[in-house]
């Protein structure tokens, strides 16, 4: 967890490097949604803090686990006693690389589907992950979106044995980021 | 005679009845309005954003998942087209300040402030980012201070 806590110390080192090339946000967006036979589940977390530098092409996403919100508060109170322990484990974070973010033109308006190569640790446990991003370029402003299944085992998510058959194994995890702000130069 | 088989099955069904309306209402219950939940603490945005910079693991012992009173200036205000408002508080000049998340049922109270002004939040702790993290938070009045 040592690493998810370097978050805050990450951006501040970001701003004093080479600010032009690192964008970030307070306001992205993470949601998951799983199908099951006993009920589907689902949940909004709006306060995702990530960091994006175009010209290495590194992305950053941090998120607090008790910041996902549910339609019923019995099945929130579940997913952060019962599944993700989140007292013990408050933050997910993903850390990867956009492999060519050169598709990335700034200068114009552009949608650009990119490759995304890193690792997700939730609930204690570091798993690989490789999806695609669909990156949007308006106005010069950045916009990000992409979405990845999971499987909760792989991250030592243990489901109850009594509800163990109805509920789904895996979660379609969704990231949206509406707009990236310029990191500002100190 | 009080324990007749019709008394027995009368108690039966009503005992039936208690638990499935239990078990549906806290089935379908939404998560609480903590409008008249006593906060652990009342503080101000500098201290608490000091604390968690100190110590996050202490902060957390103290305020995770539990509500507290924030007070400071308003910094930002963004509104997604009334499906979300968050609330920043604290000083423009420094990267961490408190994040507030409204609740939805809550969302009138703010049109009446404004970047720069004072106000007091109430909102459960779900940690720190860049910010101390609020959700489900209400506007505290000055006569509920």
């Amino acid at each position: 967890m040592k690493f998810l806590l370097s978050l805050p110390l990450f951006i501040l080192l970001g701003v004093s490097a080479v600010a032009q090339s690192k964008y970030f946000t307070k306001a992205g967006k993470i949601s998951f949604f799983s199908k099951s036979s006993m009920e589907n589940i689902e949940a909004v977390n709006n306060k995702v803090v990530s960091v994006l530098d175009v010209v290495s092409g590194q992305l950053e996403f941090a998120v607090l686990m008790k910041g996902f919100e549910f339609e019923k508060a019995l099945m929130q109170e579940h997913f952060n006693e019962n599944y993700v322990e989140s007292d013990k484990f408050p933050k997910a974070l993903f850390k990867g690389t956009i492999e060519n973010s050169k598709a990335i033109s700034l200068t114009t308006d552009n949608v650009a589907t990119v490759k995304v190569i890193g690792s997700l640790t939730m609930h204690g446990v570091t798993n690989p992950v490789n999806t695609t991003a669909i990156i949007t370029i308006k106005n010069g402003v950045i916009a990000a979106s992409s979405s990845f299944t999971i499987t909760l085992a792989d991250y030592k998510i243990t489901i109850p044995d009594l509800v163990a058959e109805k509920i789904n194994k895996k979660i379609t995890i969704t990231i949206t980021i509406p707009a990236y702000q310029p990191l500002p130069a100190k | 005679m009080i324990f007749s088989k019709k008394n027995i099955a009368i108690i039966s069904v009503l005992i039936v009845l208690s638990a499935a309306t239990y078990l549906y209402k806290e089935y379908y219950r939404k998560p609480a309005d903590i409008t008249n939940v006593q906060p652990v603490a009342k503080i101000n945005v500098a201290v608490i954003v000091d604390q968690y910079q100190r110590d996050e693991a202490k902060a957390n012992q103290q305020y995770l998942n539990k509500p507290i009173q924030v007070q400071g200036d308003i910094t930002e205000i963004i509104n997604q087209q009334d499906t979300l408002i968050n609330v920043f508080i604290g000083n423009t000049n420094s990267v961490h300040n408190v994040s507030c998340l409204l609740d939805k049922r809550h969302f009138s109270a703010i049109k009446k402030y404004a970047t720069g002004q004072q106000i007091t939040i109430r909102g459960i702790c779900t940690g720190f980012l860049l910010d101390v993290e609020l959700n489900r938070c209400v506007i505290v009045q000055d006569n509920e201070q």
